[in-house]
């Protein structure tokens, strides 16, 4: 088996140690792009989020396999910066006012830093100002918004408009997800796009970035 | 037969008139029936104990939650919780770091800290004819709420020895609240072990971790009252399990079907659910509430032991209409 993939393998089966080691062996043959390592870092998390929803795997397993993502990114980091200081785009993401639920975003923002997102994570209960604040100062291309109980839509819909006043609808990418979500909500709140799970939030990331 | 009798008569295995209907509706429903917001129930346990009364005068089921309210929550323990608006308590500051951290555990005397004076008062008011459900957290729940719940499941790997050092100093927490409600008057108590699901853990973890201090909370209270074992979500590949802890009562949720719990369990266990408690109680019509009060009684009345309930706390947000509905269908389908 290649070093992609027992490096892909140790990150599926969430062993940190493994990870982090087979990501300096990584790093120190200084052969792969970067893309081919994010690739291998993210499919992992893909890989990982299917294994949740077939039931193989529960919480534990996908936290364990979160900490080895950012393990591996520990490492990876610097390495990468050299090779790709153009990262996959800027990410604001957090838990909506109100909301406590930080599992399933935990989750989320280690699959994007894995898939080459620069990520800040700004935590649970985040008032809209402090999400506009975010955006600002980062430049952000992206906003990702959990919301996990249904009592949430106002403070979704304060958001946007918080982005709207501040001027920067226009500038960035706003998704939404979380358990309580459904297309027909965020249709009614007035997101760019909706996602279910790791793939497909990577996939609806992807496409509002442009890429294919 | 009153409502108290109908809950005792399920309990020792007897037939009752009809089917209890005892909803976990606690400090997230209750508050609004008096009018008063989540935040001044679950900060005033005066307030609290009113509207839990208040909601069981109200829509007359057979048993009524009675907790403290944010005793009921890790702050109990030593940790800072924090209650903003309508919302539910946040802890807003972790316990538990490490090991050397374990000491900071507080065991807490609900009596001293003047907690347990509006549950008596609660279950001085209804006893008699109401079943009174006293409500603690499990050892694993407070485990998880110091230690704060991703850093908790983490432990399961990375360090589990503090997973399950840190459920054993859980342990006493759980008890002396359990023990408590009990002096107050509460005719059964529930352990509730929301994050032991296997929608959360696996079977393997939940064995592990959450069920030797479910057996020895068990074992210890149901010295003073009947036990219920409330895990919420999916609970049926560990449900052989939960009755074996000795818990008199299991409280299932929606996940579960009733007919494949019951072979899970066996003949003796109760069984209370599992109504949707956001689907059908917070979203649904009362067509809605109808169609799975009838969905439940066919799948678990016949046989007895069997409680009508909803599978967890109703959310604040549910309409009123709906919990009546659920009471009225109990007892239009309940009768034996
Ligand atoms: C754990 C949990 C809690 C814990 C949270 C602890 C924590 N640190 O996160 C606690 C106990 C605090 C809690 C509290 C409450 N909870 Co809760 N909780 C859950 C539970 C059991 C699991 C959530 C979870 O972590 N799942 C695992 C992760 C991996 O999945 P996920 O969160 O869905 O995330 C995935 C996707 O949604 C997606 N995703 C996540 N975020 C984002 C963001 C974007 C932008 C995108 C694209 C995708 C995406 O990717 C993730 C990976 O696959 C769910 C039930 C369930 N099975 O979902 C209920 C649930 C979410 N809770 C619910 C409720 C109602 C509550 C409470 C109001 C209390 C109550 N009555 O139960 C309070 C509210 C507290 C608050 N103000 O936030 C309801 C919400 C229903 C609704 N429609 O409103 C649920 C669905 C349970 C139910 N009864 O049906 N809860």
């Amino acid at each position: 088996m290649g070093l992609l993939d027992r490096f892909k393998q140790a990150l599926v089966a969430g062993d940190a140690e493994a990870a982090a080691g087979l990501a300096g062996e990584v790093a120190a043959r200084d052969t792969y792009s970067a893309g081919r390592i994010l690739a291998a870092l993210s499919s992992a998390m893909e890989e990982v989020g299917a294994k949740y929803e077939t039931g193989e795997y529960f919480i534990p397993e996908m936290l364990r396999s979160a900490a080895a993502v950012e393990a591996a990114l520990q490492v990876l980091d610097p390495y990468l910066f050299e090779r790709r200081p153009d990262h996959a785009g800027v990410v604001v993401m957090g838990t909506v006012r109100g909301d406590v639920h930080n599992i399933g975003k935990n989750i989320i923002v280690s699959a994007l830093r894995a898939a080459g997102y620069r990520v800040y994570d700004l935590g649970v209960n985040v008032s809209a100002a402090k999400f506009v604040a975010k955006v600002k100062e980062v430049n952000a291309d992206l906003l990702l918004l959990s919301a996990f109980t249904t009592s949430t839509k106002q403070a979704l819909m304060d958001v946007i408009s918080a982005l709207g006043e501040a001027g920067l609808r226009g500038r960035v990418k706003v998704v939404s997800g979380g358990a309580a979500h459904s297309p027909e909500l965020a249709r009614e709140v007035g997101v760019d796009a909706f996602a279910g799970d790791v793939k497909s939030t990577l996939a609806a990331c992807r496409e509002l970035m442009g890429g294919a | 037969m009153n409502s108290r009798e109908r809950f005792f008569a399920v309990l020792a295995g007897e037939t009752p008139d009809m089917v209890p209907v005892v909803p976990v509706l606690d400090g997230y429903f209750a508050p609004k029936v008096i009018g008063r917001g989540n935040d001044e129930c679950w900060l005033d346990d005066s307030c609290l104990a009113q509207a839990l009364a208040a909601a069981q005068k109200a829509f007359g089921y057979d048993g009524a939650v009675a907790e403290m309210g944010l005793g009921r929550h890790p702050n109990l323990l030593g940790c800072r919780v924090e209650v903003k608006g309508n919302q539910v308590p946040l802890v807003v500051e972790t316990l538990i770091e490490d090991a050397g951290d374990l000491a900071k555990i507080a065991v807490p005397d609900p009596w001293q800290e003047g907690k347990l004076e509006p549950v008596r008062r609660l279950a001085r008011q209804l006893g008699s004819g109401i079943a009174i459900l006293g409500s603690v957290r499990s050892a694993f729940e407070y485990a998880a709420s110091v230690r704060g719940l991703v850093d908790f499941f983490t432990d399961f790997y990375r360090n589990p020895q503090l997973a399950r050092d840190l459920i054993r100093a859980c342990l006493p927490a759980t008890l002396a609240v359990g023990r408590a409600l009990a002096q107050a008057g509460a005719d059964a108590i529930v352990i509730k072990d929301s994050f032991a699901s296997t929608s959360m853990i696996s079977p393997d973890h939940y064995r592990e971790f959450a069920f030797p201090a479910e057996v020895e909370a068990v074992a210890e209270l149901k010295q003073m009252a009947p036990v219920i074992l409330h895990i919420c979500r999916n609970s049926l590949p560990i449900l052989p399990e939960m009755a074996r802890t000795g818990a008199a009562v299991l409280e299932i949720d929606s996940p579960v079907d009733l007919v494949q719990a019951r072979q899970a369990v066996g003949g003796k266990v109760v069984l209370k659910g599992n109504i949707d408690a956001v689907s059908v109680m917070e979203k649904g019509s009362r067509a809605d509430v109808e169609r799975a009060v009838e969905t439940a009684m066919k799948a678990a009345k016949a046989g007895g032991r069997f409680i009508l309930s909803t599978g967890d706390s109703i959310p604040s947000s549910a309409p009123a209409e709906n919990v009546a509905a659920l009471v009225e269908f109990g007892r239009k389908y309940g009768k034996y």
